[in-house]
């Protein structure tokens, strides 16, 4: 048994309040809105948004999303009638579980505060004192939405729209948990905020919603990491993170997905940029069977930046189709998209999109998308679109695909270093750009993957 | 204790490169090979450590370091039994840097196991300054954009942490200055009062007056034709090849 199947292959015991049937109609949708004690507008938003994911047809690149089956899946499952105010009041089970992923370490090195979700309910949060004193508002969607019902309503679905795509459709009729971040005018926060995200039920789908509003001249950090445990049906994961940065506020956003390798992962993520903001994207997706996601940048505002930086990693039997979007509105925008793949065995896509619009000139943007490829079976395939409308802007873009060269691992078995340790070496060179972005533990964290993931032999 | 080559003949498809090399080394020796462009000396080199694409046609080829037979064994494996080449077109490789490469390559070394990274840092600065290689050097990718005299630096510094038991150096002294031929000079003579055995493949003889070596071989045509002492190489230096 390889170490890694044993860390992130466990499984606990279920232990549910209440779960949803089986498949997607009107009634569950109702139930779910009932069952959390909705406002009527927010009723209505998920039954219109059930009308558009069964109007939309599946984003059909490779037919690969064939074999979802809506209608056996759970949509809602509240594992606990309460939520837990702190690490102590969590059932042990639960906590055995966040123990062996390694958060509570994380938490007391790094972390601004915890929202910990646990299958579809965040069912933990501790938000540290100096935050919520400085205004900040940190909770759980569910709660966001009783708490402050008129903020969420101005900001849900503003700029992914449930018609955007089919997945972002399922999510907003079917929504549950995520979190809601809220940074007054004026206000930095210096820790990152961290969520870990959790499926822990065969056939279950997972859709958390995020909300992220940033006020004028503030920061927040907020990194998401997730590892599943691995189950022999399909799981589906569709998120959707929605992230206003105002004027000159900047926002980071930092995932790093290791999803079991039978889940689904389908994600919209959208920053929103008003005039000389910046908003970052950085994205390591190491698990999934396969994942769609394209993080975007909507420049708004004049001189507003936004930065996408990507990872993937894809062994045999997994497909990573990532990339990046940056559409630029107004002038002296720029963006810089830099995405790096590593193929060992599997599949890995860059599909990008750069769009710079009639009012933006001035504008700059700069794409790099550099893949790597191991052994034999690996591919690798690169759709960069560029669709510039004014004249007065620069573009660059520049993709290489490249393989370990055998003459690289010669020298280095000259040394004495095992082929094995040599490839990783090589990829840990290769990623290390993207890691080095990521908060410390995360980055050790990668890097001890990786290196599992190189120990195993190309399938 | 000896670096032992017997019968060894190696072709490239089927270009024939190499006849019958015999040749042994002992610990402690500096042995010259020397020969024209051509001629197979670094074929020699790359085919002691183990080049995959080259043939080994004769039957009774044998490869010992301290009486073990090697010659069935990978390239990683003969470098963990104690033998080194020093390259003289070492590749690069993007985002490896040079300490991590001396880290990964000193693993294996039963010297360095019990060593804290600190002490292990300190090693390789030590060796990095007998060398006048900058602290910063070790932080850049191995030999990304460095000049020769660089790549040289960095083969040296790897010999020197390694201290193997037999060392093949191709061409070390190519494009180096005065300075720097000096500093490669002093390392070699150090590693050979470890016990190292040497092989060194070069053009010229400025290398040789610094270090001195007893034995010299003339390679020609993948042949071993003449072997002697020291005032052999001075004959080369005088006379070229022609007359061999």
């Amino acid at each position: 048994m390889q170490i890694s199947d044993y860390t992130l292959g466990f499984r606990k015991p279920e232990k549910y309040v209440y779960k949803s049937k089986k498949g997607l109609s009107k009634k569950i949708v109702e139930e779910i809105s009932w069952f959390k004690n909705e406002p009527e507008w927010m009723k209505k938003f998920r039954l219109q948004a059930l009308e558009i994911f069964h109007r939309q047809p599946l984003p059909n690149y490779e037919n690969e999303l064939s074999k979802v089956n809506f209608d056996d899946l759970y949509y809602y499952i509240k594992p606990l009638d309460k939520k837990a105010a702190s690490w102590e009041d969590l059932p042990s089970e639960i906590r055995d579980t966040y123990d062996r992923i390694g958060i509570p370490e994380a938490e007391k090195k790094f972390l601004g505060g915890i929202n910990a979700q646990y299958e579809s309910e965040v069912v933990y949060k501790s938000i540290k004192e100096q935050i919520s004193k400085k205004g900040v508002i940190f909770l759980d969607m569910d709660s966001a939405l009783q708490e402050y019902p008129d903020l969420v309503k101005s900001y849900l679905g503003t700029i992914v729209n449930p018609n955007d795509n089919k997945f972002a459709a399922l999510n907003s009729a079917v929504w549950s948990g995520g979190s809601f971040i809220y940074v007054p005018k004026g206000v930095k926060v210096e820790l990152p905020l961290q969520a870990y995200f959790r499926i822990n039920a065969p056939k279950m789908g997972q859709f958390e919603r995020t909300l992220i509003i940033v006020e004028e001249g503030s920061f927040v950090h907020y990194v998401e990491g997730c590892t599943a445990p691995v189950y022999t049906s399909s799981s589906l994961h569709a998120a959707v993170v929605e992230i206003f940065v105002k004027k000159g506020a900047r926002v980071r956003y930092t995932t790093v997905q290791n999803w079991s390798k039978n889940v689904y992962n389908l994600v919209t993520k959208r920053m929103h940029i008003d005039e000389e903001g910046i908003g970052e994207w950085v994205d390591g997706n190491l698990g999934s069977k396969l994942t769609m996601k394209y993080p975007s940048v909507y420049l708004a505002g004049r001189k507003a930046h936004g930065e996408i930086l990507s990872l993937a990693y894809a062994e045999n039997g997994q497909h990573q189709d990532n990339g990046a979007r940056a559409i630029h509105f107004a002038s002296e925008t720029s963006s810089k998209i830099t995405s790096k793949s590593v193929s060992k065995g599997g599949r890995t896509t860059y599909r990008g999109l750069v769009r710079i619009l009639p009012d933006a000139n001035k504008s700059k943007t700069k794409t790099t998308c550099n893949a790597l490829m191991i052994g034999k079976n690996s591919r690798s395939d690169t759709y960069p679109a560029i669709d510039i409308r004014v004249s007065d802007v620069q573009a660059e873009h520049e993709a290489t695909v490249s393989k370990i060269g055998e003459e690289q691992l010669f020298y280095l078995a000259s040394r004495g270093i095992e082929r094995n340790q040599a490839e990783t070496l090589i990829v840990n060179g290769f990623i290390e750009p993207i890691v080095k972005e990521l908060p410390f533990e995360y980055a050790v964290e990668l890097n001890r993957l990786i290196q599992l993931k190189m120990e195993k032999a190309v399938g | 204790m000896s670096l032992k080559i017997k019968n060894l003949s190696v072709s490239l498809g089927k270009i024939s490169i190499l006849r019958d090399i015999n040749l042994i080394i002992k610990s402690g020796e500096i042995h010259v090979l020397m020969g024209p462009n051509g001629s197979g000396k670094s074929t020699l080199a790359q085919a002691l450590i183990g080049y995959k694409n080259y043939k080994l046609n004769n039957e009774n080829y044998e490869l010992k370091i301290d009486g073990k037979n090697i010659n069935k064994l990978q390239t990683d494996e003969r470098a963990r039994e104690g033998l080194f080449l020093a390259f003289q077109n070492p590749v690069s490789v993007t985002g490896v840097s040079v300490a991590d490469l001396l880290r990964s390559a000193c693993q294996y070394n039963d010297k360095f196991k019990k060593f804290s990274i600190w002490e292990f840092n300190k090693q390789i600065l030590k060796k990095a300054q007998i060398l006048g290689i900058p602290q910063d050097f070790l932080k850049r990718d191995v030999n990304e954009s460095f000049s020769g005299g660089e790549k040289k630096k960095l083969e040296m510094l790897q010999a020197l942490m390694l201290k193997p038991k037999y060392a093949i150096f191709d061409e070390v002294d190519t494009g180096l200055d005065m300075d720097a031929l000096k500093k490669i000079a002093e390392s070699i003579i150090y590693l050979k009062n470890q016990g190292t055995g040497i092989l060194l493949i070069t053009h010229y003889s400025l290398l040789l007056k610094l270090v001195k070596p007893k034995f010299v071989h003339i390679l020609l045509k993948g042949r071993i034709i003449k072997s002697d002492g020291y005032k052999l190489a001075m004959e080369v230096e005088k006379k070229g090849y022609a007359n061999f």
